[in-house]
């Protein structure tokens, strides 16, 4: 029988917590440069485009950032605990572009932050880990060393 | 086929590859163990022939695939579309982490999945 760990090591929590910031930063970078190629451009136009931007590349080194967090995260919590909460990574964009870009945040999007919290709360009253019975510590990949 | 047609496709391909790509990450995270299909525990000893570092590797070159997919499909569809859709990755992890790590997915793990998924979709409106 499966049983599971509910107390969340502060690593965890702190590698949650970079998880969204750099996802956030991902978001962002990425729309941005997405969004300086025109829509009616062929797509390998539109590749090139996106691969030309500055915006991209910025998003490609908080991707490499996020995957070093992101090894460190699943070594010691299960992927169906952990990868729902990156989901607060939408609120946060969400929030950034109302503050800097000044779009209108309608009450929909309100009760869709409402949600999204709701969810991540669930989840976050779960087991962050399966104890496995034959299983012992995961020997992990160093993500300094892999 | 129309664009938002073709878009839709693509999206829905990224996010498989996405969900993969994660399952991938997960077992290199956890030294190589893990694949064990409608299994309840992990298969012990890891799997033959991928080394944890190959099982890392293997996700990092689904997630290049999966930028490319999610990139093309942003350039066939409205953002309001494709954020909702894209949030389906939760759920496809959920499942195959179920399937393929032998987590357990209970019912409020389920709920809180299906929250967040219900609030993307307002987010995109």
């Amino acid at each position: 029988m499966k049983s599971g760990a509910t107390k969340l090591p502060g690593a965890v929590i702190v590698g949650l917590v970079l998880a969204v910031v750099l996802d956030t930063i991902i978001q962002i970078t990425w729309k941005v440069a997405v969004s300086g190629v025109p829509r009616d451009a062929p797509l390998a136009v539109a590749m090139v485009g996106v691969l030309s931007s500055p915006f991209f590349y910025a998003a490609m080194l908080a991707f490499g950032a996020q995957l070093w967090n992101w090894l460190r995260v699943l070594a010691r919590a299960d992927l169906s605990f952990a990868q729902p909460f990156t989901a607060l990574s939408y609120i946060t964009v969400l929030g950034l572009s109302s503050r800097w870009l000044h779009e209108h945040v309608s009450p929909a999007k309100g009760v869709g932050v409402s949600l999204i919290l709701v969810g991540v709360f669930f989840i976050s009253r779960t087991p962050f880990r399966t104890n496995h019975p034959d299983g012992g510590e995961p020997r992990g990949v160093d993500p300094m060393h892999p | 086929m129309t664009p938002e047609l073709t878009g839709i496709f693509v999206l829905i391909a990224a996010v498989t590859v996405e969900s993969f790509a994660q399952v991938f990450l997960k077992i290199g995270a956890a030294g190589g163990a893990g694949i064990s299909w409608r299994s309840s525990r992990p298969a012990g000893g890891g799997t033959p022939g991928i080394s944890a570092r190959g099982w890392v590797l293997l996700g990092m070159a689904a997630y290049l695939v999966e930028i490319a997919l999610y990139t093309a499909a942003l350039h066939f569809l409205d953002l309001s579309v494709a954020f909702p859709l894209g949030s389906l990755c939760f759920v496809g992890v959920a499942i195959l982490s179920k399937l393929f790590l032998g987590e357990t997915v209970g019912r409020i793990r389920w709920l809180g999945v299906g929250c967040i998924l219900a609030g993307t979709v307002f987010v995109a409106l």
